[in-house]
């Protein structure tokens, strides 16, 4: 009598797992990008922050287990759907804890360090993820966010995926032997524009066009004089789409130190979305593809496969005006 | 010296009472919403019963309790004694610069103290070995509560030198001045920050909206004695303000020491607004407005104003930091945004009333 | 007793008093008068202790006045300014109340303050705001204050006046007068910065008569107030005791409707 009880609780609780698979792995622990031991045993109720996260954990196919996220997820579109806890940087622990999270994945510079405290306190796993600023980074950001959420055979098949998508850009780059510059501009701000000066994600994402950083000179993002404006004599300039209203290529154009550029003559101006410019995620090649594209038409760069996480809405397509 | 003397007297020279006992109770309530209400629903009994376990010592382990009990204690809790200070600190604030300048117009903001206060504060952190904004470390919290208090001390120092005139004070040098200091804090500000990292800079775009969002109990005690040093000074000073009030001779004359109490005056709005702009950034019209509702409720008798205006301006600021934690939930508006919306409309109004006066 | 001697006040480089000796004792009434521009406000304010003087000395009670801390001159003298503004809306009676600081129970205060205002006769304005009051009724509001200080502290104390009658009617002005000569009877002393020859006349024992920084003469009003003194002072052709064609009405000559 009794054991046939023990049997039935014993195939109730495989039959249990099994449907919620992933969900209730063995409980793991994971050594994330702030150097924190972090123990997940529940991936069902994930908040995912930063617009790159977002985009892993789509490609995953966890959109399911996705609660919230932050400001910065905008793609795909699905995401906009999704409960909103604001700026990465302003978290506000009482909204997150009121969602109820099992899992909290942040990439790195979320915060304030307050708010992860309280939220660590309150026992939910919080999982800083390594930022990216070239092709393994990205990789391993993959691999890190499968393998928080308990998915590390899908995270290899994305990483392949990706690796694949880097390999054939650097092999469709390989004939590039004379490199030219472009200069990001984040916004025009009061006087001087606001530029991607050395060690932005901006800069990152152009070397691995094999773009040359216009404005190395200035670090990080930072006003550009005028001088180093001229100095500079961009072949192109790349700006967030977001801000097209804000920045049309006649105010940029019109400005007295880039007027006489090699990009004003041409009239190169290329938009993105900014997520896809700077968030390093898996669309990365992609976002490089079509910068090397706008930059080197000559060279025929062919298109890179088009992904199922490429896909949704949000264009790709570099606008080059 | 008729009955009918006594009788037209009793109102004049009592007037307020009632005005402070509303008052009290308005910030009880305040108090009280800041720990029952939220984005997560937590009802009142419930809240009570996590205050009395923590005071009897009882922390619980897991699930739901331990999530409700760290809201009501880490999180609501903090804020809202850190929201009563910062509230507090601001409108006494107020109270001592329209008081020592004689008029209802000055504010901290406005008159460049509090920018003063945040431009030493980001110079510490920038310059000072880069102490993060969100250091949790003892010695750099109370560095940058120190800054602050320093920066403030320079601005109200400086405002007070360039106007007041043979114990006059021009609005419109008030006004311009304010702008002066407020545009020169800020252009420093800006070098600062081009010095800063970018992780530093983006924070620092979100503390400058001012915001009680990451109270912790160490802001909390880094702000404390300053804000109770800033209380402390006022109190002294009431009699004197209410005598400053007819003009700095006549104080003077009827035994003040004017100079000692502007002196003492600025260092109690350096320690309350610059201690309150170190831990929750800038937050404006809470100086303004508080003083003013007041002066219209109990009268302009500073003993009884400043009383009032301590307990109204916390009050407001727990109140309207609920407005802040739950209008846009799960995120958080920053309270700036909130004081400036109420207060904004009143300032207008304010500005229309004094139309005449100000073109002295 | 306040004494002042070879008292001196420069500013800017110009000298506005130079050379000044002046006294004032208990029980007198001493008047201090001149053309525009003489000094009188100036050596007024030096008196109160506002100003501190270039050169010279001021003694009070056998103190230098420079060593009287702020709360100890008010112990001994009230001043009552030419009327100002109030940038807050204050009622009468809490401006009254300004003179009455010190340990007293609010009974106390209020029997002063009501005192003073009936002594003004201003009884009923104890509940109106001081800044919807006219001119006249807020310098009335400001003796109140001012006597209200001097029974404060004990009633003895110097009654210091710049310019009180100028924004008053007639009546407040023998008023005001009336008052600082009965405040000088019960033993105290009172100066007063008086513009109207007249009423310096008829209320002070003593007027001092000030020309560009120095004291032009001193004395009786009998002794001042004469046709030399009155060319030296103001430059005019003037005939004293002198009857005008038309009607004139002199203060000295006024008697006050008695009015509660």
């Amino acid at each position: 009598m009794h054991r046939s009880i023990y049997r039935l609780v014993f195939l109730g609780a495989l039959v249990f797992f099994a449907l919620n698979g992933g969900a209730f792995a063995q409980p793991r622990t994971i050594n994330d990008a702030a150097g924190r031991k972090v123990t997940i045993t529940d991936t069902s109720r994930i908040v995912s922050i930063g617009g790159a996260v977002t985009e892993v954990l789509y490609a995953l196919g966890l959109a399911d287990k996705i609660v919230a996220v932050d400001s910065t997820s905008t793609f795909p579109e699905a995401a906009k759907q999704k409960a909103n806890v604001g700026y990465m940087r302003a978290l506000a622990p009482e909204g997150v804890l009121k969602i109820g999270p099992t899992l909290i994945l942040a990439i790195e510079g979320s915060g304030p360090a307050e708010a992860v405290e309280i939220l660590e306190r309150a026992s939910v796993p919080y999982v800083v993820v390594p930022e990216a600023k070239n092709a393994e980074g990205v990789l391993r950001k993959i691999r890190f966010i499968a393998e928080a959420a308990g998915v590390p055979a899908e995270g290899e098949r994305l990483a392949s995926a990706v690796r694949e998508d880097f390999a054939a850009l650097g092999h469709a780059l390989k004939g590039i032997k004379q490199r030219r510059k472009a200069a990001f501009i984040l916004s025009m701000g009061s006087g001087s524009p606001i530029v991607g000066g050395a060690g932005t994600s901006a800069d990152a994402l152009f070397k691995l066009a094999e773009i040359d950083n216009a404005l190395s000179a200035v670090s990080g993002f930072k006003p550009a004089s005028d001088e180093a404006l001229i100095a500079a004599a961009p072949d192109a300039v790349v700006v967030m789409s977001e801000r097209d209203h804000a920045m049309p290529p006649e105010k940029v154009f019109s400005m007295p130190s880039l007027a006489n550029s090699p990009a004003a003559k041409t009239r190169n101006m290329i938009g993105l979305p900014g997520l896809y410019l700077l968030g390093f995620g898996p669309r990365t090649a992609h976002a490089a593809r079509d910068l090397a594209a706008a930059l080197y038409p000559e060279a025929n760069i062919p298109a890179l496969p088009g992904r199922s996480w490429t896909a949704a809405a949000s264009g790709g397509e570099a606008k080059a005006k | 010296m008729s009955a009918t003397v006594f009788g037209t007297l009793k109102a004049p020279l009592r007037r307020g009472g009632t005005g402070l006992w509303i008052c009290a109770a308005l910030l009880i309530a305040a108090m009280i919403g800041s720990l029952a209400i939220g984005p997560v629903a937590i009802s009142p009994g419930h809240v009570l019963g996590i205050l009395h376990d923590a005071l009897a010592g009882a922390r619980p382990s897991g699930g739901d309790a331990l999530r409700d009990a760290i809201i009501v204690l880490d999180i609501r809790l903090p804020r809202m004694i850190l929201g009563v200070l910062v509230g507090g600190s601001l409108a006494v604030a107020g109270v001592l610069l329209q008081g020592i300048f004689r008029n209802p117009l000055a504010d901290p903001i406005f008159v460049g103290v509090s920018p003063g206060a945040a431009l030493a504060a980001v110079a510490f952190i920038v310059l000072g070995g880069g102490v993060a904004i969100g250091a949790s470390d003892f010695i750099g919290r109370f560095g940058l509560v120190l800054s602050a208090f320093l920066g403030a001390l320079t601005a109200t120092a400086i405002l007070h030198r360039l106007t007041v005139h043979e114990g006059r004070t021009s609005v419109a040098a008030l006004l311009f001045t304010g702008i002066a200091l407020g545009a020169l804090a800020s252009a420093g500000t800006g070098i600062l920050l081009f010095l800063a990292s970018d992780q530093q800079l983006r924070e620092f775009t979100f503390w400058s909206f001012g915001s009680l969002g990451g109270a912790t109990w160490i802001k909390v005690a880094m702000l404390a004695p300053f804000a109770l040093l800033s209380f402390v000074i006022a109190g002294l000073l009431a009699h004197g303000l209410d005598a400053i009030a007819l003009g700095e001779a006549e104080a003077f004359h009827l035994g003040i020491n004017v100079e000692r109490l502007k002196r003492l005056a600025i260092v109690a709005v350096a320690a309350g607004a610059g201690g309150s702009v170190a831990v929750s950034g800038t937050i404006g019209f809470v100086g303004l407005v508080i003083p003013h509702l007041l002066r219209l409720m109990i009268g302009p008798s500073h003993k009884k104003l400043l009383i009032g205006s301590a307990l109204l301006g916390a009050a407001i600021l727990a109140a309207a930091d609920v407005v802040a934690r739950t209008a846009v939930t799960p995120a958080e508006l920053p309270i700036g945004v909130v004081t400036a919306f109420l207060g904004a409309p009143f300032f207008l109004w304010l500005l229309r009333r004094y139309r005449a006066s100000l073109g002295g | 007793m306040y004494e002042a001697r070879a008292l001196s006040f420069s500013r800017r480089n110009r000298a506005i008093l130079d050379g000044v000796d002046f006294s004032a004792a208990p029980g007198k009434t001493v008047a201090i008068v001149g053309p525009n521009g003489a000094g009188k406000s100036t050596l007024l304010k030096l008196l109160t202790g506002e100003l501190a003087p270039s050169s010279g000395e001021i003694r009070l009670d056998g103190r230098p006045l420079a060593s009287f801390a702020p709360q100890e001159l008010a112990h001994r003298r009230a001043v009552l300014p030419q009327s100002g503004s109030v940038s807050f809306p204050f009622t009468v009676a809490e401006i009254v109340a300004l003179g009455a600081a010190g340990r007293f129970t609010r009974a106390e205060k209020e029997s002063l303050v009501a005192r003073a205002l009936s002594t003004v006769e201003m009884p009923q304005f104890a509940a109106r705001f001081y800044d919807e009051l006219s001119g006249g009724e807020r310098q009335r509001v400001q003796l109140a204050r001012v006597f209200a200080q001097l029974w404060a502290s004990g009633g003895t104390g110097y009654l210091l006046l710049d310019e009180p009658t100028s924004s008053l009617d007639l009546s407040h002005q023998l008023l005001t007068l009336e008052l600082a000569r009965q405040h000088a009877a019960a033993g105290a002393g009172v100066i007063c910065v008086l513009h109207d020859l007249n009423l310096a006349a008829m209320a002070a024992d003593e007027i001092v008569a000030l020309k560009n920084g120095r004291v032009v003469a001193a004395g009786a009003p009998s002794a001042i107030v004469t046709d030399a003194l009155m060319a030296e002072l103001y430059g005019v052709t003037c005939s004293v005791r002198a009857v005008p064609e038309g009607p004139f009405v002199l203060p000295q000559s006024v008697r006050r409707q008695a009015r509660h």
